[in-house]
């Protein structure tokens, strides 16, 4: 597994009026598990900190390293290494059909044309999105567009893929079947989600509140943690 | 947004003799529309290059709806443009700018019709090949004009958005309506492909671009 060092990193944003907020106060952590699980509430921080990672939030304080390389000086092959899965699958896709667009993740690998076209095909096959193959991006229900955002993010063979909230839009079935995928990847995953039992499925989990770690560590306990800190939350809540 | 616009541009398979013409004979006649835009000054003759070039989409034949799509994009703008012109310069010369840009259009919408965006791709970066020996990234700069390509229908489509949209509120008449959607649309875009490319490593220069700044980091 790949080593992913966060040092002292923290992010500011400019607010309304020119003035720097904190959305992520000097995380200090490493990560080398192959599963690891960001929760926390909306606006808590988990996809500023996930997109630390390969650099398309560079820290304003600290430094993140993956493998050694510095995001910030070295970003060109930190993106070589980890591959980025955004919340919205629109946001992933560039080109008008899902063959296109595995073919396009695949010019990296492959320079040959005809091999790049079989090998989108197996990979679509995989994923059972054959049938989709020539259809447009914008004609496929947001499940499949999920699916295949994750099948362009694997075709360019990352060591470690980064996932914000990958099954937001998936139903029963596909988040089976994306449980599935992720748990027999070899790569090393970092993903964010509200889904408590896909985070169950970690080996690490983190609990990220008001821009911070609240706690970092097994799956059930953080689980736990993040509970009480909803009920704290809810205005109901004894 | 995106989704409607992106639509215009589409590749629509076929087996037809357009389909099946070589790149650099249809990237040619993109080249020729472009340049015959700039020499013609008589609008008969521009109207007989936009005549062979509807005869080419029949040739090609592409579905009516791809059609119907370009002339909606171009309307507003020849609609504004011409109308323009014409008390400007006069008929003659409005019907020729007019159908000269009609003509660019229906050309570049010919080519990316009637080919796959990958194959485009290939054939840039095949064409833009002897350019390395002066330092340039055929695979990158392929790259970009894909993405450029693509754009010019979201554009487009973001002027037919921002105008329905700003209809359905009863602002049809502000241009600030009209306009600033197209605009932060657009920046988002970009900045949304570049997120996209990034995501997945795509669009660096060669990695070792960076060879030198990270030298003394030490990767391991
Ligand atoms: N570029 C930015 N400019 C200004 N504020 C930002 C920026 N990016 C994030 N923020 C703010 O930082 C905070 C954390 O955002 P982030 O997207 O990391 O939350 P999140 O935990 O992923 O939330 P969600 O569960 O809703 O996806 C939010 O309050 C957000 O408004
Ligand atoms: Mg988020």
């Amino acid at each position: 597994m790949s080593r992913i060092e966060f040092d002292g990193a923290g992010v500011d944003v400019l607010d309304g009026a020119g003035a720097p907020r904190e959305i992520l106060s000097g995380v200090s952590l490493t990560l080398t598990e192959q599963r690891i699980a960001v929760v926390g509430a909306n606006g808590s921080g988990k996809s500023t900190l996930l997109r630390l990672l390969n650099g398309l939030v560079l820290p304003t304080r600290g430094a993140v390293r993956v493998d050694g390389l510095d995001t910030r000086t070295a970003g060109a092959k930190v993106r070589r290494i980890v591959g980025f899965g955004f919340t919205d699958p629109l946001s992933q896709l560039v080109m008008p059909t899902p063959r296109e667009d595995v073919e396009l993740s695949l010019r990296r690998v492959h320079r040959d044309r005809k091999e790049r076209r079989r090998t989108a095909q197996a990979l679509l096959a995989n994923f059972g999105l054959e049938r989709l193959a020539d259809q447009s991006i914008y004609e496929l229900s947001g499940g499949e567009r999920q699916l295949l955002a994750l099948v362009t993010l694997l075709a360019v063979e990352p060591r470690v893929l980064v996932l914000d909230e990958p099954s937001t839009l998936l139903d029963l079935r596909n988040r089976e079947l994306l449980r599935r995928v992720l748990s027999g990847l070899a790569q090393q995953v970092v993903f964010s989600t509200h889904d408590l039992e896909l985070a169950l499925d970690a080996e690490r989990v983190l609990v990220v509140d008001d821009g911070g770690i609240v706690f970092d560590g097994a799956p059930h306990e953080a689980v736990d943690r993040y509970r009480t800190l909803a009920g704290a939350r809810d205005p109901g809540a004894p | 947004m995106r989704g409607h616009a992106f639509l215009v541009g589409t590749y629509h398979e076929g087996s037809s003799p357009v389909h099946r013409a070589p790149l650099w004979l249809k990237f040619l006649l993109v080249c020729l529309t472009g340049a015959a835009a700039f020499v013609l000054v008589d609008w008969v003759v521009s109207a007989a290059l936009v005549f062979a070039l509807l005869l080419l989409h029949l040739l090609a034949q592409l579905p009516a709806s791809h059609l119907r799509r370009t002339a909606a994009a171009l309307a507003p703008m020849a609609l504004i443009l011409g109308g323009w012109q014409w008390w400007q310069l006069g008929l003659p010369a409005a019907a020729r700018i007019v159908l000269n840009i009609a003509a660019c259009v229906l050309a570049a919408g010919l080519m990316t019709a009637t080919t796959p965006v990958q194959q485009l791709l290939d054939g840039l970066v095949r064409a833009s090949g002897p350019l390395r020996r002066f330092g340039a990234d055929p695979e990158r700069f392929g790259l970009t004009m894909a993405l450029m390509l693509r754009s010019i229908p979201f554009v487009l489509g973001a002027f037919a958005d921002s105008r329905a949209a700003a209809r359905a509120r009863g602002l049809e008449r502000s241009p600030r309506a009209r306009l600033l959607p197209v605009v932060i649309g657009t920046v988002a875009y970009a900045r949304q492909t570049g997120e996209a490319l990034a995501a997945r490593g795509l669009g660096d220069a060669d990695a070792d671009a960076d060879e030198e700044a990270s030298a003394g980091e030490g990767a391991g």
